[in-house]
């Protein structure tokens, strides 16, 4: 590859993105039959809901490599099983807070409320998402490809 | 003899005799200098064998999940903060527990005295807020309030919040303190140097999990660590999974840690693994207002919500 | 070959001397504790012991005991490949005596009639072990009670001993031979050095004062043992953790696993601890220690009388007292012995 042609080459990040069933999952259905443009970097698993949510799923995607992770449920007081993005929410915020902390870089951890009907939000959100992660870079500090041993 | 340890006795004693519980749960003389061990007293004898000094950093808490006897238990204010966790949790039932309270001037930290008197200590005593260690051919005296923890150093909490019996009158609560310096000086760091200083934290780190069987928060029938399908963390002493275990077992303790230490105090190569718990403390503090094991009748954060929680970082 | 004696300030030359044919490792303060890492001169001379034993050197936490790529286009798909071991000779200056007994005990377990872990005895065979004799030994060893001692001449190439001014060197081995020739410039050990050295033993030896006494555990019958009733009681404040396992220079067990990322994978082995529930876990959910007072009463048994039974009368404890200090609820050893022994 020529000097040119590398520096035309761009980083396509990896976004392990989990939505709700009910409400963002739904969005996303909606952006695609209405044709709405967005980058494809995402990578979708579908949860029941964001109460569902564990840390542990969050570590594991930037363990395995993921460049950035989104998660996206239902307004809170719209949660289809009432109350389990209430609980989420407090959850996001402390770990969130918690990565931030230990040196994970801003950009990388997403979190949003898209209902059923946000199609073009959905679109718009990802679009952000894909250029926030894009603009930090391939994941290093918190992605483990081989054992680290003597 | 501390006026603490006469009456710990007294009370233990009548509990057994009076049949009030089946053990009482305290602290006993350790085999080597600076050392208390977990004393299982079930007769009034085995009471009179009680102690309380400066070296009772094991929190006894920790002992009361699953139990199925009725138990007194000796606590210190941050060890009854957790006795009322567990409580809230539905770990131990309220009238299984009695609360011997005892209000708490901070515990000694062993490397603190290792680094004033590097010789081998044979003995130590405590006498008058002085400790004088003893070895082959040396005496030191110092004073015991150079000697404490770090997170005695920072305790607000020295009184029991609940109990059923106090020990001795309620000691002063410390003010004016700024417990979290570190923490914000930590924060203000760019994102690269804080990942660099986390990643030297746990790097001599040897899994033993010493700090989460000392906690009394860690009472899960099958830990994460162990859990296989899928698996969550590898076993080895690779960075990353080192990290990982640090940074999802205080995650897990988040909105219930009392600070009482007992995961520093257990780990044999020293790890500052309360600098990963007290950030999630100070952010509960701020964004909700919440202390862990300060009432029996407040829910720890996680379990509950508010219509207007903070989420500002939420799109 | 007979007695060196070398001048304690030229320890260091001599240390650097040696690193020209060794990789050279000796003890090192680190903080508040003493570790051993590589020796480029300077090492500790006046210290009890290191926090963790040197076992690592042998059976280090994590190995990787070979790597593979599933991927069946690979030029080395599904060929079983073990990363070059860095089997360069290594010299380890400054063990005690019970360290080096306790690999020899574990040299036993690790290679029997039945199968030889080339792990352990590949990196044994590169290492050349210069033991330090304790002249000052620890309130809480008791390695004289255990068939060792802190002049113990068992598992070591050569004995050092600290004199004050001098450090006598006495070659147990021809490895050790072969180092002391390697480094040269020794003078011959005269009977003075010799008999200071004996004196010294004499006075480290009767200034251990932790006893224990084993003779009722050696009679009675495993059964005997396993069935007294004071397990519970030690079992009571055990939190299960790992740490008496993991500072126990005779403690060897390992986990075995694959860690495998899409087509490519290691094979490594880690230390693994018998206080854990998951120890002895089997896949059927059926568990034959499930319970905390089996598990204590497992890691007391199996050091106490498992091993002397099945090795040859060593036991599986050489006394360095780690687990005494390290012990977060203090459990000491001493005591569970003396109730094995009542």
């Amino acid at each position: 590859m020529t000097a040119a042609e590398k520096t035309k080459e761009i980083f396509q990040p990896k976004i392990v993105t989990f939505l709700c069933n009910w409400c963002s999952y739904g969005a996303a259905d909606l952006a695609g039959v209405s044709r709405m443009a967005y980058p494809p970097n995402i990578r979708v698993i579908r949860i029941p809901c964001t109460g569902r949510m564990s840390p542990k799923f969050i570590l594991e995607a930037f363990r395995q490599g993921a460049d950035g992770v989104w998660v996206s449920g239902c307004h809170p007081g719209d949660c289809h099983y009432i109350a389990g993005n209430y609980f989420a929410r407090r959850k996001f915020t402390l770990f969130h807070d918690l990565l931030s902390y230990v040196g994970l870089e801003p950009g990388r951890l997403h979190f949003s409320w898209i209902s059923s009907a946000e199609g073009e939000k959905f679109a718009r959100v990802a679009t952000e998402v894909v250029e926030a992660v894009r603009a930090v870079g391939p994941s290093d500090r918190f992605a483990k490809e081989r054992i680290e041993v003597a | 003899m501390d006026k603490r340890t006469e009456k710990i006795r007294e009370i233990a004693k009548r509990l057994l005799s009076e049949g009030r519980v089946d053990v009482v749960l305290g602290y006993g003389p350790g085999t080597v200098p600076l050392r208390n061990a977990p004393l299982f007293a079930r007769t009034p004898e085995e009471a009179d064998r009680l102690v309380w000094d400066s070296n009772c950093r094991v929190n006894l808490a920790n002992f009361l999940p699953r139990t199925s006897e009725r138990v007194a238990v000796v606590a210190k204010g941050c060890d009854a903060r957790n006795v009322v966790g567990h409580i809230v949790e539905h770990q131990i039932k309220r009238d299984q527990v009695y609360i011997i309270g005892v209000p708490c001037q901070g515990m000694l930290d062993p490397e603190e005295v290792k680094k004033r008197e590097g010789r081998a200590i044979e003995s130590a005593v405590e006498s008058n807020g002085d400790l004088t260690v003893k070895g082959p051919g040396f005496e030191t005296t110092m004073k015991l309030g150079d000697l404490l923890r770090q997170n005695c150093l920072t305790c607000i909490h020295r009184n029991p919040p609940v109990y059923d019996e106090l020990v001795i009158e309620p000691v002063p609560e410390q003010t004016g303190l700024d417990r979290y310096a570190d923490i914000r000086e930590l924060l203000g760091r760019p994102d690269g140097e804080r990942y660099a200083y986390f990643k030297e934290l746990v790097k001599d780190c040897i899994r033993c999990y010493a700090c989460r069987d000392a906690c009394p928060l860690c009472y899960c029938h099958v830990c994460f660590v162990d859990e296989h399908m899928p698996q969550w963390l590898g076993k080895s002493i690779d960075p990353h999974d080192v990290l990982t275990y640090h940074l999802l077992r205080a995650f897990h303790c988040a909105g219930r840690c009392t600070d009482c230490g007992a995961c520093e105090a257990a780990c044999p190569v020293h790890i500052k693994v309360r600098q990963f718990t007290r950030m999630l403390e100070k952010d509960i503090q701020d964004r909700y207002g919440y202390e862990a094991g300060m009432s029996l009748d407040k829910l720890p954060p996680l379990s509950v919500y508010r219509p207007d929680d903070p989420q500002e970082f939420i799109k | 070959m007979a007695d060196m004696i070398l001048k304690k300030k030229a320890l260091a030359d001599f240390l650097r001397s040696l690193g020209r044919s060794y990789q050279v490792f000796g003890p090192k303060q680190e903080g508040g504790e003493v570790r051993f890492g590589p020796a480029d001169g300077e090492v500790l001379l006046d210290y009890q012991n290191s926090r963790l034993s040197p076992k690592e050197f042998f059976f280090p936490q994590s190995e990787r005991m070979f790597e593979f790529n599933a991927d069946p286009k690979a030029e080395d798909a599904f060929l079983l490949k073990e990363r070059p071991a860095n089997l360069r000779p290594r010299l380890l200056f400054g063990i005690r005596p019970c360290d080096a007994k306790a690999f020899a005990v574990l040299d036993k377990i690790y290679g029997n009639d039945q199968y030889t872990d080339t792990y352990w005895f590949d990196k044994r065979e590169a290492t050349t072990l210069i033991g330090l004799a304790c002249n000052r030994p620890c309130a809480t060893c008791f390695c004289t009670s255990v068939g060792c001692g802190p002049f113990h001449e068992e598992g070591l190439d050569v004995l050092a001993v600290d004199l004050g001014e001098d450090v006598l060197l006495r070659p147990l081995t021809d490895k050790g031979e072969k180092a002391l020739e390697a480094a040269g410039d020794l003078a011959k050990a005269g009977k003075k050095a010799a008999a200071s050295a004996k004196a010294l033993k004499t006075e480290a030896e009767s200034s251990i004062t932790s006893r224990v006494d084993m003779d009722k555990v050696n009679e009675r019958t495993v059964m005997e043992l396993f069935e007294a009733d004071h397990w519970a009681k030690v079992a009571q404040r055990c939190l299960n953790c790992g740490v008496c396992t993991y500072v126990c220079p005779t403690c060897h067990c390992f986990d075995i696993q694959d860690e495998v990322s899409g087509q490519i994978g290691d094979r490594v082995r880690n230390w693994d601890s018998c206080m854990s529930w998951l120890f002895t876990q089997h896949g059927t959910g059926h568990n034959p220690r499930p319970d905390k007072t089996s598990r204590v009463r497992q890691r007391f048994m199996h050091k106490f009388k498992y091993i002397p039974l099945k090795r040859g009368g060593d036991i599986g404890c050489v006394g360095c007292g780690r687990c005494v200090v390290q012990c977060p609820v203090n459990i000491d050893v001493r005591d569970v012995v003396r109730d094995m022994n009542a």
